[in-house]
């Protein structure tokens, strides 16, 4: 009985703190809430990885680090490698997920909010929710394309950790990851207008040593984000036996 | 250096440019399987119909073969979204304009293939990494 009552106390006691974490959660941001933003190193803004299409690609960078990876996921590598698909699902319209949606040739838009980072991806109209109110990262959260992720500012780094991937995402081509990736991203601004990204990616099951590559970005205060529909007029594909392929024909309906 | 070598770095260099955008801005899907990278084509034809649509625009081409009929050719480009912002806009090729495409050809051979310039008859050129 008295076993009971302490089970019932501990339960009521549980509730009452999910409660107030609840709480705490949606308490409307103040005043002061939006103003210490200000205070925060400013990444608003649309950001991409510069084009030739801009004038340059950048600064020569030698080849991107390729992740090492243990026996077990060597081989189921090598058992993807071995048949030969022309491609990956994104030709079909489905969208990267994590860590891929970060290196896509198209603009982000990031926004800051009281308790919240939020990161715009205009290839495939994705949306990174990135919660810095404090609240700690779900013990095991369901398994999502881009990832349940908190942040912190460290100093002038917004430091952004990322665990829960659905298994159809990859850490890199052909490159499948365990239940335990985790992705560790540093956001700082390097100029007025440039920001450098380092992700790093561990996975104890995967990888024998942590995956790390930077990225550099270029704001553009003159764009806006557009719309991206991949199903507006995809005439790519993936077939079941991995041949690529293009839909050529005319459609019906002129404009 | 000659004036033809001179010609001939500024058509690499132009050609790396090109070819530079397209691998970068292809991440919707791998090029190579359905084009020939290494080969590069020229067709000259009537614009049909522009689809100022993601993922990729498409160019309609009406093309007169060898035995006088009329075929359409279709051209894969960016998309709108990376081509708005480097000089296109949905008007730039417009139904009844007279082009010349260079283009990467689709490996089965049909009639198309990626698109990299298209030179209009004013001498404009609209290319895959931007209009000039």
């Amino acid at each position: 009985m008295k076993h009971a009552t302490r089970i019932v106390l501990l339960l009521v006691t549980g509730v009452t703190i999910a409660v107030a974490a609840q709480e705490s959660k949606s308490k409307p941001p103040s005043a002061a809430d939006w103003t210490a933003l200000a205070k925060l190193p400013d990444l608003t803004g649309v950001w991409e990885a510069p084009t030739v299409g801009r004038g340059g690609r950048g600064p020569a960078a030698g080849p991107p680090p390729v992740p090492q990876l243990t026996p077990a996921y060597a081989a189921k590598k090598r058992e993807l490698d071995a048949r030969n698909l022309d491609d990956t699902e994104a030709a079909n319209c489905l969208p990267t997920g994590m860590p891929a949606i970060m290196g896509h040739p198209y603009p982000y838009e990031f926004l800051l909010t009281p308790g919240k980072v939020t990161i715009v991806s205009e290839a495939y109209m994705q949306v990174r929710h990135i919660y810095t109110d404090g609240r700690p990262l779900s013990a095991d959260p369901d398994p999502t394309f881009n990832g349940t992720s908190i942040g912190r500012w460290d100093r002038d780094t917004l430091v952004v950790e990322t665990i829960g991937f659905s298994p159809l995402t990859t850490i890199a081509r052909s490159t499948p990851h365990s239940d335990k990736m985790r992705i560790v991203e540093r956001f700082r601004l390097t100029g007025p207008d440039t920001m450098s990204i380092e992700t790093t990616v561990t996975d104890p099951e995967a990888l024998t040593t942590p995956w790390t590559t930077t990225r550099t970005l270029a704001r553009h205060r003159e764009w806006t984000i557009r719309e991206y529909i991949c199903e507006e007029n995809n005439r790519n594909f993936l077939d079941a036996q991995g041949k690529a392929g293009v839909k050529l024909a005319l459609p019906a309906k002129e404009e | 250096m000659s004036r033809i070598a001179r010609a001939t770095g500024r058509a690499l260099l132009v050609t790396a440019m090109v070819c530079g955008a397209a691998t970068l801005a292809w991440s919707h899907h791998a090029a190579a399987p359905v084009f020939d990278m290494n080969a590069e084509k020229t067709v000259r034809g009537v614009v049909k119909q522009v689809d100022w649509t993601n993922p990729h625009i498409w160019i309609w081409l009406d093309v007169q073969n060898a035995s006088a009929q009329v075929e359409t050719w279709g051209f894969e480009g960016m998309s709108p979204n990376f081509l708005a912002r480097r000089g296109w806009t949905r008007t730039s090729l417009l139904p009844g304009m007279r082009i010349t495409v260079t283009f990467r050809p689709l490996r089965d051979g049909k009639a198309g293939g990626m698109f990299m310039t298209g030179k209009l008859e004013d001498g404009k050129v609209l290319t895959s990494a931007g209009a000039e």
